[in-house]
């Protein structure tokens, strides 16, 4: 079976899971208090930084900080999950299909989840962003190929962090674990972005740059910014080790 | 409620507080080899360590504050014990009704002489458990910090005496509060995770509702009501009408969403 067909396949089991709709009521949550708060906006002098980027990234550090990680998770336990119910699993290990194939194929599901937030949210942005315009009579909407380049740095930063869920989800067969390691790691990344060795903890990457990008914007604010060095590597290294290591463990405890 | 070989039997009938005690043992044993416990355990020692590490690695910030040490303490680490504490909660009801959902698992129950609220009723009992042990490990963790580093300050560290019996009070009061705000976000999280079939919608809906508390602005009284933004309420340096309300609301919660789940098994056994 080529990956094109299995990446077909396995969005067709997904496609009554209402994980969208999930998805979407965060991302909906997310803008609904910056937009009854949006006159905030105009009183950040202190920080140097304009109404319209302070309604954009303000509302993408809440995101970035805790639900995207999050529903990150929630998606690893969609994919793994809905396989482990009825055996399901047992009958694709049966079929003449490679488990790495297999495996990357649902990794790939899982990117498509997150892009699929990061896409919401930025939908959801532009409607807030045009009820905020005509209420407070001031223009906050930002140009697209700004808000682009802003949301694919965001995504692309997230995927060492989804490759460590999967892992995770991949090789820790009670579910309560994956679970909670994955959601336990998420609470301390904002303790480890104060911290010189941010680059070793893959949950604070999204955070952190959406953290750099809004001390970019704030002209009298000095944040910490991406050093490429140390963190491109690592970052590297760090996707590829959980990648390669939940292909090796996948269905290994099926077929025992 | 013993057959004849002298074993507890494994049905409990319906009646009254054997059948409540026989409910929680039932449930003990379901989660027996699910990795419950060392979860809650390990996601304990977690929040434990969070006050001792933030006071390891600059407690320069916290010594000189006003305030007892609790206060002090509480202020500095409780938003992410909190976060760490409902996070864990949600997760574990996710579970606990998941091994049910597998398999038609409460079908089986359903076919029991035992009523269906007994099982709910058995695994937020379970539960409570559980948070009374995170909630003192947490204890611990902020008396270990408020000895070891507010030795001499007033109202930390003194073991003996006047300030000791203050000190005790204070502590068994924060955490008794931090125990009974938890429980509506407790049984709201189960109410989630026994409509929901499947276990990732149910932890979907768990964690956009934590997100939305941490979302919700704190400045406003009904919006804090709001069942997972409770926990992240701070009894320490709270007056004592605000204590007494926020007891209130909890209290009404708990009863109101109790009730709901009544409703709820009417409904489900209705159309199922």
């Amino acid at each position: 079976m080529n990956f094109l067909p299995l990446l077909g396949v396995e969005f067709q089991k997904i496609r009554r899971s209402g994980i969208f709709i999930i998805l979407f009521a965060s991302t909906v949550i997310l803008w609904i208090p910056s937009i009854v708060n949006s006159e905030s906006n105009f009183y950040m002098q202190a920080e140097g930084v304009s109404p319209e980027h302070n309604f954009f990234i303000q509302g993408f550090m809440a995101m970035s900080w805790f639900m995207f990680p999050a529903s990150m998770v929630v998606g690893t336990v969609l994919v793994s999950q809905t396989e482990r119910m009825n055996k399901g699993i047992l009958k694709m290990l049966a079929l003449p299909v490679g488990t790495v194939r297999l495996c990357l194929a649902k990794f790939v599901v899982l990117l498509v989840l997150s892009a699929a937030q990061v896409l919401m949210m930025t939908g959801m942005y532009y409607i807030g962003a045009a009820i905020c315009s005509v209420t407070r009579d001031y223009d906050f909407i930002l140009p697209p190929l700004f808000v682009m380049g802003k949301i694919s740095i965001l995504f692309l930063s997230a995927i060492p962090m989804l490759s460590f869920f999967w892992m995770l989800s991949v090789c820790i067969q009670t579910p309560i674990f994956s679970i909670g390691i994955g959601l336990a790691s998420i609470v301390p990344s904002v303790l480890v972005i104060n911290t010189k060795i941010w680059f070793a903890y893959p949950m604070s990457y999204s955070f952190f740059v959406i953290v750099a990008e809004y001390g970019k914007l704030a002209t009298n604010l000095d944040t910490a910014q991406v050093e490429f060095v140390p963190w491109i590597p690592v970052a590297v290294v760090i996707s590829m080790t959980c990648l390669c290591v939940s292909c090796l463990c996948f269905g290994r405890a099926e077929r025992r | 409620m013993r057959t004849f070989s002298g074993r507890r039997s494994v049905l409990p009938k319906c009646n009254g507080v054997l059948s409540g005690c026989n409910g929680i043992l039932l449930e003990g044993r379901k989660i027996k080899r699910t990795g419950f416990f060392p979860a809650f355990f390990g996601g304990g020692i977690l929040a434990a360590a969070v006050p001792i590490v933030n006071m390891a690695v600059r407690s320069e910030m916290y010594l000189g504050l006003q305030g007892t040490a609790i206060q002090i303490l509480m202020d500095a680490n409780w938003q992410m014990m909190a976060m760490l504490n409902v996070l864990l909660v949600v997760s574990g009801a996710c579970l606990l009704y998941h091994v049910e959902h597998a398999d038609g698992g409460l079908q089986k129950m359903r076919s029991l002489p035992i009523r269906e609220g007994s099982v709910f009723f058995g695994k937020v009992a379970v539960m409570m458990l559980m948070c009374v042990l995170v909630l003192a490990m947490e204890a611990a963790s902020v008396s270990f910090c408020s000895w070891h580093w507010f030795k001499g300050q007033a109202g930390g560290g003194q073991w003996r005496g006047e300030g000791g019996n203050m000190f005790a009070i204070e502590l068994c009061k924060s955490f008794g509060y931090a125990f009974l705000l938890i429980l509506p976000c407790v049984v709201l999280s189960f109410l989630i995770a026994e409509a929901c079939k499947n276990m990732w919608v149910s932890l979907g809906i768990g964690v956009v509702c934590v997100f939305t508390a941490t979302m919700l602005p704190t400045s406003s009284f009904v919006l804090s009501l709001f069942p997972f933004a409770m926990p992240f309420q701070v009894f320490a340096g709270m007056e004592a009408a605000w204590v007494t309300r926020f007891a209130c609301a909890a209290v009404v919660e708990i009863v109101v969403l109790g009730g709901v789940e009544r409703l709820v098994v009417r409904g489900k056994g209705a159309f199922e």
